[in-house]
């Protein structure tokens, strides 16, 4: 048939029971009856039949979706080629039909002991005051840690002054540099054992 | 189970966090196995399925000697292997001749199962020999039948017909993509006790033509067949635990829309905001300030009014600006 001979074809159907769409699966459920002779497989117009009836709902769910509200969009989706071409989406409403999951809904993560006791205690969270310090001496910024960090000044002075604490003890000969690197490298072993910690617990 | 240790370099970590469940699911993977008795048929068979699923799929060349109805463990394994959640398995026996066996796995556990065994009369994307369809679109799902809504087995068949086909979940569809319509359709009404009717699966070309009546909205459609005709005879049915359903059905909360409080929409989809505003505080009222309203030039006796007059006076003839004559007009309306 030539395009105009679909002209004067009309572009409504009837239907006795009202078909239900789900138009965000571009689905359309039709509940009327079904003829059984109409579907039998001695009988020659069977497919012919089946295609009118299967038209006809194509053209109520072609109908509905294309009274959707359109958004036209100047880019193509790829974006690839460089040429600029309308593209017209229909907005499609959520889908209706319930579909099981492919896998169960992610778990929360789980507290860890920290955030656990702070709910506990009602702590809120510090606010952050961002990682560089200035620093007087120098008049420049830098960072509180890492390289070049506030937390190393102590390590390349010439001359550190002794605590009063360890003054006339045993311990008045061991380098306070030193010692200034161990504890920092104490609390990071204490942190990542935190960490592992609460990482077996989740 | 399958082994996994912790991701060593990114790329292995990128590939577990797809795997991962997520709120937004991934579109559902296929798989196509062929059992140990399939044959060329089938196997030209689950081609065309899989052409229809396509990107979304795996298949399978080798057979397997898989039998679901009786341990399901080989195909939890595959679909956790290789990350299906839909998988079709084929095989053919002297009793159930020719039969795909289609399960869905939630969570990499089997959720159900369904046989449907293709009767003689089907015919192959090749039989057509017209044009097919573009490979990844969305396709259009047709349901008919009043069993679809009512029959257990047959509400299972067009669930898993939506699940296996309708491919990404959008919100926006490109008009240019609605090209072809997966029709699947009851053979006839039946009564209760009978046996149940064949479920006819159809894929149609869509083409639309320009139509008087419809105006230049509307067009007039049309329908070329395009394969795979495959008319399956509905088998054993393996049906999910209550409980399973009810944990695949469960929608995640952070996807819900939540109600804003104190804002409606009437019925012309005009928006209306309430509002709550404390109680207004006319005494304590900060109006403008001005050097004559000050609490010390309150008149509380009649002898301290009459200084204050005159000082007025005194300001007025010494020297005149434009901030003494404000409060000069103003004390006149008072």
């Amino acid at each position: 048939m030539a395009s105009n001979d679909y002209k004067s074809l009309p572009v409504t159907v009837e239907k006795p029971i009202p078909v239900t769409y789900d138009l965000g699966n571009l689905s359309v459920f039709d509940s009327n009856v079904l003829d059984r002779n109409d579907f039998d497989s001695s009988n020659a117009k069977r497919e012919e039949h089946l295609r009118n009836l299967t038209r006809d709902n194509a053209q109520l769910l072609i109908n509905q979706l294309l009274s959707l509200p359109i958004k036209s969009t100047t880019d193509a989706a790829g974006g690839t080629s460089g040429q600029s071409s309308t593209m017209s989406l229909l907005r499609l409403p959520e889908p209706m039909s319930e579909l099981p999951r492919e896998k169960p809904l992610p778990k929360p993560k789980a507290p860890t002991k920290w955030e656990k006791f702070a709910a506990k205690k009602g702590i809120k969270a510090k606010e952050k005051s961002g990682k560089m310090v200035f620093d007087e001496a120098s008049g420049e910024w830098v960072p509180k840690w890492g390289y070049k960090g506030a937390n190393k000044k102590l390590d390349d002075q010439w001359l550190v002054e002794v605590d009063d604490k360890v003054e006339n003890t045993d311990k008045e000969l061991i380098d306070p540099r030193t010692l200034n690197r161990q504890e920092r490298m104490k609390l990071i072993k204490k942190n990542e054992r935190q960490q592992k910690k609460n990482s077996r617990n989740a | 189970m399958i082994r996994t240790v912790k991701p060593k370099n990114a790329r292995a970590k990128r590939a577990l966090e797809k795997k991962e469940a997520k709120i937004v699911e991934n579109v559902k993977q296929a798989l196509f196995i062929p059992g140990q008795t399939s044959n060329k048929v089938l196997h030209d068979v689950m081609v065309d399925l899989s052409s229809l699923k396509k990107p979304n799929m795996k298949r399978f060349n080798k057979k397997n000697n898989i039998r679901p109805f009786e341990d399901a463990s080989n195909l939890e394994f595959l679909s956790e292997k290789n990350d299906c959640s839909l998988m079709v398995l084929s095989s053919s026996s002297k009793k159930r001749k020719n039969n795909l066996t289609f399960i869905r796995t939630f969570g990499y556990k089997i959720y159900d199962m369904i046989e449907l065994q293709i009767a003689e009369n089907f015919k192959l994307l090749s039989d057509f020999r017209k044009e097919t369809f573009t490979v990844g679109l969305k396709p259009m799902m047709i349901f008919q039948g009043s069993a679809f809504d009512t029959d257990p087995v047959f509400m299972h068949v067009k669930s898993l017909f939506m699940d296996f086909f309708r491919g990404e979940v959008t919100t926006l569809q490109d008009v240019s993509g609605l090209q072809h319509i997966i029709s699947v359709t009851i053979a006839g009404d039946y009564q209760d006790g009978e046996p149940l009717p064949n479920v006819l699966f159809r894929v149609y070309k869509l083409k639309t033509y320009r139509s008087e009546q419809g105006g230049r909205k509307l067009p007039r459609v049309e329908l070329n067949e395009t394969g795979p005709r495959l008319d399956f005879k509905i088998g054993r049915i393996q049906t999910p635990t209550p409980d399973m359903v009810k944990e695949a059905m469960k929608r995640p909360k952070q996807l819900d829309i939540k109600m804003k409080k104190n804002v409606e929409l009437d019925s012309m989809g005009d928006k209306f905001g309430r509002i709550h505003m404390g109680k207004q505080e006319l005494q304590n009222l900060q109006t403008r300030k001005m050097k004559g309203l000050k609490s010390k030039f309150d008149q509380t006796g009649a002898d301290e009014s009459d200084n204050e007059i005159a000082n007025d006076d005194d300001d007025d003839e010494s020297f005149v600006t434009a901030d003494d004559i404000e409060p000069a007009t103003k004390k006149q309306k008072h």
